[in-house]
C-alpha cells in the first residue's frame, strides 16, 4: 500500500530537510573553491544578482523590462494561436470538407518542433518581433486547434439535432452551440498551449531576439555569469507558473458556472 | 393544413453487412390538429417514425410529408421535444426558448412578447435567468416544451417526453399537456411506451408491432372520450377510473401482449 | 483528423474507427493525392508564378537539389545520414539515461510518501523551468560540445518521466493494493508485479513526453551551437541563407521525431499487450 498521508510534522520535517540538503550541497560545492564564484555561485549570490537585475540594466534593460518584452511576444503568439485555432477548429468540426483539407496539412507540420522554425523566422523577420511570434505560434497553435476540434466533435448529438430542429444557421450552430459546448475542452487546450507557447518563447529568444529574458540569459552565458543565467531561469519558471495558475482558475470558474 | 402523412414508409438498416428491416409498410395520416400517440414494444421503430417526420432520419422507401411537403431536413416548423430535454446547458431558460425564435427572423420585441407569453403558460415565471442544471427534470421538460411551442410549429413531435421524469412529475406534466392540447390544439405526434399515457392524451392511438415495425391497429380514442366526457374530470386518477378508460387501456395492453407472446426471434 | 490524444503518438497505429473502416489502399491513395496536390500548389506558388520569392521559400526543385547535395556530397561537415545518426544517437543516449533515472525516482516518490516529501521541494522549483531554458546554463558549465547537449537532454527528459511515473503509481486502484496485501506480495515482487505494471500506461505516457522533449531540446541545443547534427544543419543553412536546405533540415527533424515516436509506440504495444491504445 502507499500508506496514509504523513503526519504534518513528519511531512514538513522531510520537506525542510530535502530543501536544506539541496541548498546545503549547492553551498558546499560553490564554496569549495573548485571553481570561481562566477561559474558556480552560491545560492545567496543568485538572490543578490536577482536584486541587482531588478534595478541595474543588463543586456540593455532591467529584468522587468526584459520580462515585459518576453510577455509581449508571448501574448502576440498565443493570441494569434487562439484567434486562428478556435475558429478553425470549429469550422473543421462542422464542415467535413474543411476537415479533409486541413487535417493532412496540419498533421504534417505538427511534427516539426517549433524551434525548427527559427531559421525561417530569422530569414523572414530578421530580429523583428515576427520571428519569436512565429515560433510561439507554432508551439501554441496545435493544442488549441486539436482541443477545439475534439471538443466540438464530441458535442452530444442531441444538441446538434436540437440546433438543427430549431433552424439555426451554420454560423449560429458553430458560435452558439459548438463553441459553448467545447469550452471545457478548449480551456484545457489553452492551458497546454500556453505552456508550450511559453517554452517556445524561451527557445526563440535564445536565438532570434535582442531583448527578453531568453536574450538576457544568452548574454549572461556569454559573460560567464551563471548567477544571471539562473535568475533568468527562475524568472521564466515563475512567470510560466503564474500563467498556468491563472488559466487553471479560469478553467475552474467555467466548470462551476456550467454546473459540471 | 398541418397534417403528417406516412406513405408506404420503409426503413432498412445496414449493420455489419446485414440488413435489418426496422419499419415496414407504414401508412398513417395524422390529421390537422390531431393528437396521435404511437405505442409499441421497445425497438419497434416508433421513435424512428417521429424522427423521420422531424427530418432527423430518412425513409429508405416511401415518403413522409408534413403539410403535403416531403420532409428532407429538420426545421422549426416541425418542433421536437426530446426525451433527454436537449436544452443548451450554457444558455438560460429565456435564451433557450429564444434560440429557435431567432431563426424565424422575428424581431426582438415580438420575440420577447412571445417568450413571456409561453413562460406564463408553462408556469416558468421567475426562472427566466436560471440555467438548466439548476432546474428539476419536470421544469426542464417544461422549458423544452415551451421552446417547441413558442415556434408556433406546424406539427409538434414528442419523443417519450416524460420518460425521464419521476412518476409524480409525469402525472403533473400529462395533465398540463392535456390542458394545453385542449386549449390550443395542434398536430401532435406523441411517442410513448406507456399505455395509460397514450390513452389519456391521444385522439387516436397507433399500436405498432415489434420489429419489423408495422402498424398493428389504430384505435380511436377521441370519440369515446367525448362521448363519456372525460374532460370534466380534472384529475388524471379520476379519468383512469372510468370504465371506458379501463376498457381502452385493456384493449391496447392486449395488443401489446400479443407482440410479446410472439416468439418471432 | 482522429480524435486521438493531443500528442503525436502512434499516429498511424491508433486510427479512429471511422478511418479504420476504409481500406489501407484507399488511405495511402488519399495521402498520395493530398501530397500530389500540395506539391503542385507549392510548385505553382514558387517556381511558376513567383508569388513567393525564392529568398523566402524554396521551390520543390531546389529542395530536391539540396537534398541530393546533403545526402551525397554532404553539408556542414557531414552527409545527411551522418547528421541524423549523430542527433538520434545523442537523443537516445540522453533519453535512456534520463528516463531510467526519472522513472525510478517517480516510482519511488509514488510508492513512498517519505521520499515524495523529501524530493518535492527541489522538484517544485525545477519543474516550471522549461527545458530550453537550461541551454545557457549547460553552455556555461560544459561548453559548446556534446556534454552540454547531454545535460539539456537529460533535464528535459527527466521531469516528464518522474511526474508520469509518480502519477502512474498513485492512480492504481486501491483494490489492487488490497489484493496484493492479502496475497502477501512484498519486496521485489511487489514492485515487479504490482507497482510497475499498474503504473506502466502512465509511465509510457511519460516516456513519450520525455522523448518529444529530448528531441526538441536537442535540435534547439544544436541550433545554438554544434558541429554536426540536424539542428546544426538548420543553423548553417540559416547563416548561408539557403532556404532549400532549411526545409530539408526541418523535414528531417520532423521525420525523425515521428519515427522515434512510432518506435516507442511499437515498444509500448509489445510491453503492454493488454492495454488498448487510445
Amino acid at each position: 500500500m502507499i500508506g496514509p498521508p504523513l503526519p504534518a510534522q513528519r511531512f514538513w520535517g522531510l520537506t525542510a530537510s530535502g530543501a536544506a540538503s539541496f541548498l546545503g550541497l549547492w553551498t558546499v560545492a560553490a564554496l569549495s573553491g573548485l571553481t570561481s564564484r562566477n561559474f558556480l555561485p552560491a545560492p545567496w549570490d543568485v538572490v543578490e544578482r536577482f536584486g541587482q537585475l531588478l534595478v541595474t540594466p543588463f543586456a540593455g534593460h532591467v529584468l522587468l523590462e526584459h520580462l515585459a518584452s518576453s510577455l509581449k511576444r508571448f501574448a502576440m503568439g498565443f493570441g494569434l494561436a487562439v484567434l486562428v485555432g478556435i475558429p478553425l477548429g470549429l469550422l473543421m468540426a462542422w464542415f467535413k470538407w474543411i476537415d479533409r483539407i486541413i487535417t493532412p496539412a496540419f498533421e504534417a507540420v505538427r511534427f516539426v518542433a517549433p524551434i525548427a522554425w527559427v531559421p525561417f523566422a530569422a530569414l523572414w523577420f530578421g530580429t523583428g518581433i515576427g520571428g519569436p511570434v512565429l515560433i510561439i505560434f507554432m508551439g501554441a497553435f496545435p493544442p488549441v486547434l486539436i482541443n477545439t476540434y475534439r471538443g466540438a466533435k464530441q458535442v452530444d448529438r442531441k444538441y446538434i439535432e436540437a440546433s438543427q430542429m430549431l433552424g439555426a444557421s451554420a454560423w449560429r450552430s458553430m458560435t452558439e452551440v459548438l463553441l459553448p459546448a467545447a469550452v471545457p475542452s478548449i480551456v484545457a487546450g489553452l492551458r497546454i498551449s500556453a505552456g508550450l507557447g511559453w517554452q517556445s518563447l524561451v527557445g526563440a529568444e535564445l536565438i532570434v531576439a535582442s531583448s527578453g529574458v531568453g536574450y538576457m540569459m544568452v548574454k549572461g552565458q556569454a559573460s560567464v555569469s551563471t548567477a544571471t543565467v539562473m535568475c533568468g531561469m527562475v524568472a521564466i519558471g515563475f512567470v510560466g507558473l503564474l500563467i498556468d495558475v491563472a488559466l487553471r482558475r479560469v478553467q475552474q470558474a467555467i466548470e462551476t458556472r456550467r454546473g459540471i | 393544413m398541418a397534417n403528417i402523412q406516412f406513405q408506404n414508409v420503409q426503413r432498412v438498416f445496414k449493420q455489419h453487412g446485414k440488413e435489418f428491416v426496422a419499419l415496414k409498410d407504414i401508412n398513417l395520416v395524422v390529421q390537422d390538429r390531431e393528437f396521435v400517440a404511437i405505442v409499441g414494444p421497445s425497438g419497434c421503430g416508433k421513435t424512428t417514425c417521429m424522427r423521420m417526420a422531424a427530418g432527423l432520419e430518412h425513409p429508405t422507401g416511401g415518403d413522409v410529408r408534413v403539410a403535403n411537403e416531403v420532409v428532407t431536413r429538420p426545421g422549426p416548423d416541425r418542433a421536437v421535444v426530446f426525451q433527454q430535454f436537449a436544452l443548451f446547458p450554457w444558455k438560460t431558460v429565456w435564451d433557450n426558448i429564444d434560440f429557435g425564435l431567432k431563426s424565424l427572423k422575428v424581431d426582438a420585441a415580438e420575440r420577447a412578447r412571445r417568450i413571456e407569453q409561453i413562460i406564463a403558460l408553462m408556469g416558468l415565471g421567475g426562472y427566466e435567468q436560471a440555467f438548466p442544471h439548476q432546474l428539476s427534470g419536470g421544469m426542464q421538460q417544461r422549458v423544452a416544451i415551451a421552446r417547441a411551442y413558442v415556434l408556433d410549429p406546424k406539427v409538434l413531435l414528442m419523443d417519450e417526453p416524460f420518460g425521464a421524469l419521476d412518476a409524480q412529475t409525469r402525472v403533473v406534466m400529462q395533465e398540463e399537456l392535456v390542458r394545453l392540447a385542449r386549449k390550443n390544439p395542434r398536430t401532435v405526434l406523441f411517442i410513448t411506451h406507456a399505455v395509460e399515457e397514450a390513452v389519456y392524451l391521444a385522439d387516436r392511438i397507433v399500436v405498432m408491432s415489434r420489429r419489423p415495425g408495422t402498424i398493428r391497429e389504430i384505435i380511436d380514442v377521441k370519440s369515446i372520450r367525448e362521448a363519456e366526457d372525460w374532460d370534466q374530470h380534472k384529475r388524471i386518477e379520476d379519468v383512469m377510473d372510468l370504465p371506458s378508460f379501463v376498457h381502452l387501456r385493456t384493449h391496447v395492453w392486449k395488443l401489446l401482449r400479443e407482440q410479446q407472446g410472439d416468439d418471432a426471434h | 483528423m482522429s480524435t486521438a490524444a493531443a500528442n503525436p503518438t502512434s499516429a498511424g497505429a491508433a486510427a479512429a474507427p471511422r478511418q479504420g473502416t476504409r481500406s489501407l489502399g484507399k488511405r495511402v491513395g488519399g495521402v498520395l493525392l493530398t501530397l500530389g496536390i500540395v506539391l503542385a500548389l507549392w510548385h505553382l506558388l514558387t517556381a511558376v508564378t513567383g508569388l513567393i520569392p525564392p529568398m523566402r521559400f524554396p521551390t520543390p526543385a531546389e529542395v530536391g537539389v539540396a537534398l541530393q547535395q546533403i545526402a551525397i556530397d554532404g553539408y556542414s561537415n557531414g552527409r545527411l545520414h551522418e547528421h541524423v545518426l549523430r542527433s538520434v544517437l545523442l537523443v537516445t543516449m540522453g533519453f535512456v539515461v534520463a528516463a531510467s533515472c526519472g522513472v525510478l525516482l517517480g516510482l519511488a516518490m509514488g510508492a513512498s510518501r517519505s521520499v515524495e516529501a523529501f524530493v518535492n521541494p527541489i522538484f517544485l522549483v525545477l519543474r516550471p523551468i522549461p527545458p530550453l531554458a537550461w541551454i545557457p546554463l549547460a553552455i556555461v558549465w560544459l561548453g559548446l560540445g556534446d556534454a552540454a547537449k547531454m545535460m539539456v537532454i537529460f533535464v528535459s527528459a527527466f521531469v516528464p518521466s518522474v511526474i508520469n511515473s509518480y502519477t502512474g503509481v498513485r492512480q492504481i486502484d486501491k483494490p489492487i493494493f488490497e489484493a496484493a496485501a492479502m496475497l502477501d506480495v512484498t519486496g521485489l515482487r511487489y514492485w515487479r508485479e504490482v507497482l510497475i505494471p499498474g503504473a506502466l500506461p502512465s509511465i509510457f505516457t511519460g516516456l513519450r513526453l520525455s522523448l518529444q522533449a529530448s528531441w526538441t531540446t536537442l535540435v534547439a541545443a544544436e541550433l545554438v551551437g554544434a558541429v554536426t547534427g540536424l539542428g546544426q544543419i538548420l543553423n548553417q543553412a540559416a547563416q548561408d541563407i539557403f532556404p532549400a536546405m532549411i526545409l530539408v533540415g526541418m523535414i528531417s527533424v520532423a521525420l525523425c521525431g515521428w519515427l522515434m515516436t512510432l518506435g516507442l509506440g511499437w515498444l509500448e504495444k509489445r510491453v503492454m499487450p493488454w492495454k488498448a491504445l487510445s
